[in-house]
């Protein structure tokens, strides 16, 4: 049991429609969107990767999931775009949470067994995005032939499913996105998961990677100086505490 | 692999035919075993305005309570437990929350509490539990505890540890709808000035419906198919037109064969927190209405519970896979006899 997420919802320059985006996603039932910073790499002038622009900028008030009590959660994701096939393979090696299977085309490769289960060892899930396949009728089969032939390598396991959508009207409600995944070849348990517990631990993996292997993880401390007392900040987080060497384990 | 597109999610329906006169009818055993309902529907054919005692009962149906960000522990607490919940007055539901993504929270007439959590929420609470029949995948747990049981007891082992972990350790809070028994209100008030509370009446919607096309239904339980009249009386109480007009694409119910037009009909449902008591009243003044020579011979009385409830009939856990149906339908006929229809689906246990 974890809650509906939509991992994939497309960034625009325009406040609007993002905030009618946010809007439509909770009506429809997500709790957690992701938007969508996409970065393709040229060879020809120094990258710049995109900056995500504060929350609060886009929306100033989080509108409540349909159903229940508490506001939408947004968070930010940044997707780097591959151009050359080979990497794939590569893929499978890099630090990354998600691998997004390209619907714009037939892929020109095939999933081999050993890379998927590689990647699925480390939490990697496979992303597919149907949002191309509302648009336009080629991409249609192209998006299911791509998503049929990663689950036959996969087998439905560490798989989400999410909309890159860029209008409201291409956002589907979660129930509806299930069915898709049946489409695709995933089981009912399996859909029904890809778009909720495994987009979960997509999320918990990604807030893992700064953290030592999820157990260990640093926090700025507050250090706002109290102006009643004009005494300096309790906490310092510049330096730690110096360790003292204890002197009764000194060897002789 | 494309095998399973043919399938469809799992329901369960049970039909059942008895009558009244019999002795050994469990009627009014598998009417109490659902504690919550949202929604009753009737259906009077050629009725054209409600019978008066028929509308009496509807205004007497108690009002019900929603609690915002009701602490669970609260229930726990001990002068509630000795006034409210050991003396079987009060029962409740947690509201906002999903079954399939949120913890939810119910409190049975028996005194029994039911929690259904998610495994980090389990986890934190440190009470015994089952895992989910359902949900086993995503580690569900089903807690159900016996607040009337002498473990339970207060001052004990089991109830210090519960309410730790409802206090300190998991802290959960949810919006709470509370259904109030007879002779309950008193003890409720102390729980109530301490939160942000509000009262509900029942909304009460009827509508006539005028040439409505119905089944000939008789006390024969082959007359009619039970997926295709539970769809009719579906279609009836959602205004869904079942003409299937040649040039309207919109729905192609129709109305199951042998048919009869009536002049009017009507439709008449009540949605809250409604008791099991209630829907007994509500048959027993359907009986009444048919004991007047009709020109049909037959009500129906459908029983919606609720969606997200942890609860289905009896104890027995319930989820959501995609649609979390649970309902019975009862076609009471003039000569005592009844059919009932009880459906739940794919994350379900049988109904009784």
């Amino acid at each position: 049991m974890a809650v509906f997420m939509d991992l994939n919802v497309s960034f625009s320059p325009e406040k609007s429609r993002m905030k009618s985006l946010i809007e439509a996603a909770a009506h429809l039932g997500f709790s957690t969107v992701a938007i969508n910073y996409v970065f393709e790499p040229t060879a020809k002038k120094k990258p710049e990767i995109p900056t995500p622009t504060p929350i609060r900028e886009l929306i100033d008030h989080l509108p409540v999931v349909q159903g229940r009590s508490r506001p939408i959660r947004v968070l930010n994701r940044l997707t780097v775009v591959m151009s050359d096939s080979s990497h794939f393979a590569a893929c499978m090696l890099h630090d990354v949470d998600i691998i997004c299977i390209s619907v714009t085309e037939k892929l020109p490769f095939f999933f081999k067994r050993a890379p998927v289960n590689g990647a699925v060892d480390r939490g990697v899930a496979f992303e597919v995005s149907y949002s191309a396949a509302i648009r336009d009728s080629t991409r249609r089969r192209y998006t299911i032939a791509n998503a049929v032939s990663l689950m036959e390598s996969c087998k439905g396991k560490n798989v989400i499913l999410s909309s890159a959508a860029e209008k409201p009207l291409e956002l589907r409600g979660p129930y509806d996105i299930t069915n898709l995944g049946l489409l695709f070849g995933l089981s009912e348990a399996d859909a029904k998961e890809a778009v909720s517990s495994t987009c979960r631990s997509v999320v918990l993996h990604a807030e893992s990677r700064k953290s030592a292997s999820g157990i260990i993880y640093t926090m700025k401390s507050c250090s706002e100086p109290s102006s009643q007392q004009g005494a300096p900040a309790a906490c310092s987080e510049d330096t730690p505490a110096a360790k003292r060497a204890r002197p009764h384990l000194t060897c002789d | 692999m494309f095998a399973g597109l043919e399938r469809t999610p799992r329901t369960l329906l049970v039909c059942e035919r008895s009558s009244f006169l019999d002795d050994k009818n469990r009627l009014s055993a598998q009417v109490e075993q659902l504690h919550f309902n949202y929604k009753v529907s009737m259906l009077l054919p050629d009725c054209s305005s409600a019978p008066s005692h028929l509308e009496a009962v509807f205004n007497s149906i108690n009002s019900f309570y929603l609690i915002r960000k009701l602490p669970i522990h609260e229930l726990l607490d001990i002068p509630f437990l000795e006034t409210a919940v050991h003396q079987g007055r009060v029962s409740g539901l947690s509201y906002g929350t999903r079954i399939d993504e949120d913890n939810c929270v119910a409190l049975m007439p028996n005194g029994h509490l039911t929690l259904s959590l998610d495994k980090d929420s389990f986890e934190l609470l440190g009470v015994e539990g089952k895992p989910s029949r359902f949900n086993q995948r995503t580690n569900n747990r089903f807690v159900s505890v016996d607040l009337t049981d002498s473990a339970m007891a207060p001052g004990g082992r089991g109830y210090q540890r519960l309410v730790k972990g409802l206090r300190s350790r998991l802290q959960l809070k949810t919006d709470f709808l509370l259904s109030r028994h007879p002779g309950g209100g008193a003890s409720l008030q102390a729980l109530l000035s301490r939160y942000d509370w509000s009262e509900h009446r029942p909304e009460i919607r009827s509508h006539t419906l005028q040439d409505l096309s119905c089944p000939l239904l008789t006390s024969d339980l082959q007359s009619c198919d039970p997926h295709r009249l539970l769809e009719w009386l579906g279609a009836v109480d959602a205004h869904v037109s079942c003409e299937n007009v040649s040039n309207s694409f919109l729905s192609s119910l129709v109305c199951p064969e042998p048919q009869s037009r009536t002049s009017g009909a009507l439709s008449v449902s009540v949605c809250g927190l409604l008791r099991p008591q209630d829907v007994q009243r509500l048959i027993q003044q359907a009986r009444a209405y048919l004991e007047q020579p009709q020109v049909e011979p037959w009500v129906s009385l459908t029983v919606h519970g609720f969606v997200d409830s942890p609860v289905s009939w009896g104890d027995e856990e319930h989820g959501v896979l995609k649609g979390g149906e649970l309902f019975y339908s009862l076609l009471l006929f003039q000569d005592h006899t009844y059919q009932l229809h009880l459906a739940t689906g794919a994350h379900d246990t049988c109904p009784p």
